[in-house]
C-alpha cells in the first residue's frame, strides 16, 4: 500500500492498525537497509576522522586491558596464562559489543531527532544503524580474538560456526533491548544514566574477567543474568568448550518474548516518539 | 506501467503536540490573548498539549503551487512536516501520491566534519537516492555548487555561504513530484541567488506540486499560483494567488 510513490497517514484506527503500521515501518527499513548501513558506516568513519588508527584505538585499549588483566588475574587466581588470556580477551571484546549496543541504543532516536521530524524515514532504520555500528566496531576488535586464537592454538579446537550462532542469538536480543531503551530514553531523560549504571554493574556481575568455576552448574547467580548466556554461547565454542544447552534455550525464548514486548511498545508509541524528542 | 497521478489530499487533519514536563495551568494566565502560536490546552489525560493544526482539508493536483501564509506559530511548518510524513495525524488523513522531497531544513543530515563530497553522498542516501544515482549526479552537484577543490575539504572549513551553497545544491538535486519548502531558501551572494532562483524554478516545473511556506508575499506571487492562510492551526480555503490581498486583509 505504501511505497516511495504513495504515502498514507491517518489518525489512530485501533490497535491492529497501529501494529500494521509498525510492521510497515520494519519492512520499509529492510527495503532501505542500504541507508542504515551507510549511516552506521558514516558514524564510524566520522567519529575517528583525522585519526590514523581510527577505531583500532579502541582495539588497542582493549588489547592492553586483555594483556594486563590476563597476566595479572592469571597470577592472582593461579590459572595458566594460556587458559586465562583467551578467556578474558573474548570476554572483554564481546561484552563490549553488548554494552555498546545497549548504551548507544539510548541515543538512537534522540540523535535522529532532526531527521525524524522532517522525513518519512522508517524509525527502524535508526535502530539498525546503532546495531550495525557496533558490529562494525566488533569487526575491528576481531583482531584481538583472532590473535589469541592463533597464539594459543585454539584454532585446533574452536568451533567458529557455533560461535556465530551464539553471536546471532545475542544480536537478536541486543537489538530489542537497544530499541526498548531507545524509546524509553526518548521519553525519560534519566534512562541513559540508569542504563549506563546497569551496564557498569553488569560487567562485574558477568563472568567477563573471572571464571564461574566457584559456582555450581546452573547457579541462579549465573542463569538469571542474560549477559552470562550471551557471552557463554559466543565464547565457549571459540575456546573449544560446549555452552550449556540451557543458555541457547534462554536466549531463544528471551528473543521471542523480548521482541514481542518491544514491538508492542513500539507499535503503541511509534507516532509519539518524534514528539518526545 | 504508467506512473500514478501526483496528488495531495488532506482530510480533516488535526495534529496536537504533547508537551512533556509542563503544566498548562501555570502557563495559561500569561496567555489571555495571543496572536501567535497554536492553541494551548489539556488532553483528556491531563497532559499539556498544543493544537498546531485543527480540521484542515484541502487537495492539490499536478500544477498546483500552493503558498502558505500566516503568523508565526500558525502551523505552516507543522503542516509541511505532516505532509512529509514525519508527523502522524491525530485525526484525519493525509494521502500523498508521488515522490516527496522536503526542503525544510538545509542542514538535514549534514556532518560538518565530513568533506563536501561525503556530505553529498550522505544527504543523497537520506533523500533515497541509490549510490549509483548519487555518483551520476555528483558532477552536476559539484559544478552547481561552484566549490571546486573545496569539495575535498571538511565542511567546517567552509564559510556560511559556501555551506549553504553545498547544502542547497544537494537538497535540490533530487527528482521529486511533490516539493515541500519552508521559508525561502535565500542563500549565497547575488550571483548564486540568480543561479538558485533558476534551479528552483526548474525544479518546481519538473515537480508536479509545490507547497511553500513564506512570509514574503512577493516571493509567493513569483512562485505560486494558489495560496492558503493559516491562523492558529486553522486553514482558510485555497484561493487563487491573485486574491492573496483578500486573505492578508482578513487578518
Ligand atoms: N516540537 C513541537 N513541540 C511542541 N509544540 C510545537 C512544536 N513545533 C511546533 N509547535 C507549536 O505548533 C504551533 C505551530 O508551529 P509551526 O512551527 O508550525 O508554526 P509556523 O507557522 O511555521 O511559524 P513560523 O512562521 O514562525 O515559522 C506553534 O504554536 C508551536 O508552538
Ligand atoms: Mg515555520
Amino acid at each position: 500500500m505504501e511505497s516511495a510513490q504513495h504515502m498514507l497517514r491517518t489518525g489512530r484506527r485501533g490497535t491492529l492498525f497501529e501494529f500494521s503500521m509498525a510492521l510497515r515501518d520494519l519492512i520499509t527499513s529492510w527495503h532501505r537497509r542500504g541507508l542504515a548501513w551507510s549511516l552506521a558506516w558514516h558514524d564510524v568513519v566520522s567519529r575517528y576522522r583525522g585519526s590514523i588508527l581510527g577505531p583500532f584505538w579502541i582495539t588497542i585499549s582493549m588489547g592492553l586491558m586483555v594483556l594486563g588483566i590476563g597476566l595479572l588475574y592469571a597470577r592472582l587466581f593461579g590459572i595458566s596464562v594460556a587458559e586465562f588470556m583467551p578467556y578474558v580477551a573474548m570476554g572483554i571484546v564481546f561484552f563490549g559489543l553488548m554494552s555498546g549496543t545497549i548504551n548507544e541504543g539510548c541515543d538512537t532516536f534522540v540523535h535522529a531527532a532532526n531527521m525524524l521530524s522532517q522525513t518519512a524515514l522508517p524509525m527502524f532504520t535508526f535502530v539498525w544503524r546503532t546495531v550495525l555500528r557496533n558490529l562494525i566496531n566488533l569487526a575491528h576488535h576481531a583482531v584481538i580474538i583472532i590473535s589469541v586464537i592463533v597464539i594459543f592454538g585454539l584454532w585446533r579446537v574452536a568451533d567458529p560456526l557455533l560461535a556465530l550462532g551464539g553471536l546471532l542469538l545475542t544480536v537478536l536480543n541486543l537489538s530489542w533491548i537497544s530499541l526498548l531503551v531507545g524509546i524509553a530514553s526518548a521519553r525519560f531523560r534519566d534512562i541513559p544514566q540508569f542504563v549506563m549504571s546497569v551496564m557498569q554493574f553488569a560487567i562485574f556481575m558477568t563472568p567477563v574477567f573471572w571464571k564461574p568455576d566457584a559456582f555450581p552448574d546452573r547457579h541462579a547467580f549465573l542463569t538469571l543474568n542474560p549477559f552470562y548466556h550471551m557471552l557463554t554461547t559466543i565464547r565457549a565454542p571459540l575456546l573449544g568448550e560446549q555452552a550449556d544447552g540451557l543458555s541457547y534455550i534462554v536466549l531463544a525464548i528471551a528473543a521471542v518474548l523480548g521482541w514481542a514486548l518491544t514491538f508492542s511498545v513500539f507499535a503503541v508509541t511509534r507516532r509519539r516518539i518524534v514528539h518526545y524528542l | 506501467m504508467k506512473p500514478p497521478e501526483v496528488s495531495i489530499a488532506v482530510t480533516d487533519l488535526s495534529l496536537r503536540f504533547p508537551v512533556y514536563g509542563v503544566d498548562a495551568k501555570s502557563l495559561k494566565k500569561n496567555l489571555a490573548r495571543v496572536t501567535v502560536g497554536g492553541r494551548l490546552g489539556s488532553s483528556n489525560t491531563g497532559a499539556t498539549e498544543v493544537t498546531a493544526l485543527s480540521n484542515i482539508s484541502f487537495s492539490l493536483r499536478p500544477g498546483d503551487r500552493l503558498g502558505l501564509i500566516g503568523h508565526n506559530g500558525s502551523g505552516k511548518t507543522t503542516l509541511l512536516r505532516a505532509l512529509s510524513g514525519a508527523y502522524e495525524p491525530d485525526e484525519g488523513q493525509i494521502e500523498v501520491r508521488g515522490r516527496i522531497a522536503a526542503l525544510l531544513d538545509l542542514s538535514l543530515g549534514i556532518d560538518p566534519s565530513a568533506t563536501g563530497v561525503d556530505n553529498i553522498r550522505l544527504r543523497g542516501r537520506i533523500a533515497g537516492m541509490s549510490t549509483k544515482e548519487i555518483e551520476d549526479k555528483m558532477d552536476e552537484i559539484a559544478t552547481f555548487s561552484g566549490l571546486g577543490p573545496f569539495l575535498a575539504m571538511p565542511m567546517k572549513t567552509y564559510s556560511a555561504g559556501m555551506q549553504a551553497r553545498l547544502a542547497f545544491a544537494v537538497a535540490t538535486a533530487v527528482e521529486a513530484d511533490v516539493l515541500l519548502m519552508d521559508e525561502w531558501i535565500s542563500v549565497g551572494d547575488s550571483e548564486f541567488k540568480q543561479l538558485a532562483h533558476r534551479r528552483l524554478l526548474n525544479l518546481v516545473e519538473r515537480a508536479g506540486i509545490l507547497v511553500l511556506a513564506s512570509h514574503d508575499t512577493e516571493l509567493l506571487r513569483l512562485y505560486c499560483n494558489k495560496v492558503m492562510r493559516m491562523e492558529g492551526g486553522i486553514a482558510s480555503e485555497v484561493k487563487d494567488i491573485r486574491r492573496i490581498d483578500e486573505l492578508l486583509a482578513a487578518a
